[in-house]
């Protein structure tokens, strides 16, 4: 995962390096997803997140639909 | 596994102490373990999706948000400085160390310098996007490219 200035140098990079386009969002969600995702990681009790509690952590901050599936 | 849980709560500490991961030699000796045992840790660590070895070797190389090589993601907290395997990761690396630091990248594209501030938790107000090109079922495939 990447970062850009704007989604038109998103839509440059893809074109330019062949890849289709995948998932933007905003640098909040972006935070938001490194501290749904990490922000336990150091506890004793962290285990990795199951499909379906994943997939609820990213539908929390708003990341929907089937690019974001793992069920 | 209580060993695993072990093994890697010591690959994160020595990794956040020294901004690099231990070799399966030095958790053995950290945990007082034989070699055997955190390597077949390390084995299903990997497994799990725990942690990333280096190709064909047992040399970590992501402890995720942690990176043991540089990157174009570097996250600054109060704790050190370390890479980050991508921007959520970078992210991740500040929160996983209670929510303040700032991660330094550049634009995919253009590579124009972007610093993005955390501060009691929140992220100061920033111009930007984040991608990503690999849809979420398919990151394990190749998580050095996702």
């Amino acid at each position: 995962m990447l970062a850009f200035r704007s989604d038109a140098h998103v839509d440059r990079w893809c074109s330019s390096r062949h890849v289709p386009r995948g998932a933007s969002f905003s640098l909040e969600q972006a935070w938001l997803l490194g501290r749904a995702w990490y922000e336990d990681k150091l506890s004793p009790d962290w285990r990795r997140a199951r499909a379906a509690e994943a997939e609820a952590k990213f539908a929390s901050i708003g990341l929907t639909g089937e690019f974001w599936r793992l069920t | 596994m209580t060993v695993d849980r072990d093994v890697r709560l010591f690959v994160y500490e020595r990794f956040l102490d020294q901004a690099l991961p231990p070799s399966a030699e030095e958790v053995a000796a950290g945990l007082s373990l034989p070699l055997e045992e955190v390597e077949a840790s390390f084995a299903r660590l990997e497994e799990g999706h725990v942690l990333v070895f280096a190709p064909g070797t047992r040399n970590i190389w992501m402890a995720n948000p942690l990176s043991a090589f540089p990157t174009a993601f570097r996250a600054e907290t109060p704790r050190g400085a370390y890479w980050a395997n991508c921007i959520w990761d970078a992210f991740g690396v500040v929160a996983m160390l209670d929510g303040d630091g700032v991660v330094r990248t550049s634009c995919g594209d253009c590579g124009e310098e972007m610093e993005l501030r955390v501060e009691d938790g929140e992220l100061a107000r920033a111009e930007g996007v984040a991608h990503f090109a690999v849809p979420a079922r398919l990151w394990w495939d190749n998580i050095g490219y996702s």
